[in-house]
């Protein structure tokens, strides 16, 4: 219980002030604000209450779930089995996150279907479910962040000159999206876990490689799916 | 919706229990722990995309028409530059970066500092997003520079503050800068003449995850000259 209250007043703290000002600009730009100002307040309320609630879920019962997956994986063996679950578990915590699906939602409406959702979402959940995988494996190979980083910005570079101009920018969002509520504990806890196993010999900063390698992913999956759109 | 949210939350359900069962024989208790969880995110993603679907969106993009059709398109700009700050403020995500970067500073950078630099580099960057619709220039110009300057920084800043840097591009953009901005400046895209909102009202959320890192990465670089001179003062 005393959880849900923490939830629910960071929650709060955190609408709250830019649910003023949206309600004061509403106030000074509009003839009639009170239909919209209405509507936005509701959805205020939804969206606290209901993240409030997903994050305690995700606290309560994902993260668990990830430092223990975390530290199971490396006892099982061959790299293959870990990299390929770390593939699953990026694209299963990429499909449950909001901010994706909210982008994602947002992107079919505006291209008028032409991006479709659940076309948008795969592949960024398939972009990160790589990359983490990748960045599992650079654990246990020891490869330097800094070569797979740069590999991965030249390539979404290299791409950006292939693809429908209007793909850019959505690649790019879709990789500060994907680094949401649930994602990046879990990445994180996952990292926690492995690392702990792994890699007690290595810094700090292996953990950390997680979220900025899970970014780049979806970058480039979108840029993919730009190519073959275009 | 609810077929929506289901699929969202299956493979999740999938992954645990081909973990539980082939790996993990996780304890009674913990198991009702996890599906428990679920069954709270599965009720509060639902929740969370209703109200973004009917409320966020809709009134984002409205208010961002609005704005676009507004004369001086400078308060566009300034309205971009409050509504990113005044989100990163209260942004909780942020304020647990802060605290991890003082402790990894030994206290050099307070709280404070990191939260204002952090919420001024967010409010600059949606600012910048708001003039590149309205001024209709690619993303890459501003990306590329941001990214090359955040490769120089890196080199003169210190290396703890690197790998937190990098890991802090997510902390910006939290659920109303990524439900309610976007649909605004999608709107705003949409009411500003001669331009796309699929060209032009996307990519905001991609500066605003530059932000924080090029923010910390500045703030590594003081840290580092701090301990220099103490070393030899």
């Amino acid at each position: 219980m005393e959880e849900i209250k923490d939830i629910v007043l960071e929650m709060v703290q955190a609408v709250l002030p830019i649910a003023v000002v949206v309600v004061i600009l509403m106030l000074l730009l509009f003839e009639q604000p009170g239909d919209l100002i209405a509507r936005f307040l509701v959805g205020v309320v939804m969206v606290t209450i209901g993240l409030g609630l997903f994050l305690l879920g995700v606290k309560v019962g994902l993260l668990p779930l990830g430092e223990a997956i975390g530290s199971e994986l490396p006892q099982r063996g061959s790299l293959l089995i870990l990299v390929l679950f770390t593939l699953f578990i990026g694209i299963a915590v990429t499909v449950a996150e909001p901010d994706v699906r909210v982008l994602a939602h947002q992107v079919d409406v505006v291209s008028d279907g032409e991006i479709a959702k659940r076309t948008l979402v795969t592949f960024v959940a398939v972009g990160v479910g790589i990359f983490t995988a990748v960045a599992a494996a650079r654990v246990v190979l020891g490869i330097p962040m800094a070569y797979i980083l740069i590999t991965g910005y030249v390539a979404v570079f290299i791409l950006s000159a292939f693809v429908p101009p209007h793909f850019v920018p959505i690649s790019f969002d879709a990789g500060g999206v994907t680094t949401g509520p649930m994602t990046v504990p879990f990445i994180l806890a996952l990292g926690v876990g492995l690392t702990s196993v792994l890699g007690s010999k290595r810094s700090l900063g292996d953990s950390f490689g997680f979220v900025a390698l899970a970014s780049i992913g979806p970058v480039l999956a979108v840029m993919i799916l730009g190519v073959i759109y275009a | 919706m609810l077929l929506e949210v289901a699929e969202a939350l299956t493979p999740l359900l999938i992954i645990f229990v081909i973990f539980q069962l082939l790996f993990l024989k996780l304890p009674r208790e913990v198991i009702i722990r996890v599906l428990s969880g679920m069954l709270l995110a599965f009720v509060g993603l639902a929740l969370f995309l209703q109200g973004v679907q009917v409320g966020f969106m809709p009134t984002g993009t409205a208010l961002g028409e609005q704005l676009g059709q507004l004369q001086y398109k400078w308060i566009i700009v300034l309205v971009g530059c409050l509504l990113g700050f005044v989100a990163t403020v209260a942004e909780p995500a942020v304020r647990i970066l802060n605290h991890e970067v003082e402790k990894v500073s030994g206290g050099y950078i307070p709280q404070r500092v990191m939260l204002y630099t952090l919420s001024i580099g967010v409010a600059v960057a949606i600012g910048l997003a708001m003039m590149r619709i309205i001024y209709g220039v690619p993303l890459l110009y501003i990306l590329i520079p941001g990214y090359v300057l955040a490769l120089i920084l890196m080199r003169l800043s210190s290396p703890t503050f690197v790998s937190v840097a990098f890991d802090s591009g997510g902390v910006a953009t939290g659920p109303m800068t990524v439900t309610f901005i976007v649909a605004l400046a999608v709107g705003v895209a949409a009411g500003t003449e001669g331009r796309d909102p699929l060209l032009d009202g996307f990519g905001m959320i991609a500066l605003a995850a530059l932000a924080p890192i090029l923010a910390v990465l500045v703030l590594g670089i003081i840290y580092a000259q701090g301990s220099a001179e103490d070393e030899s003062g």
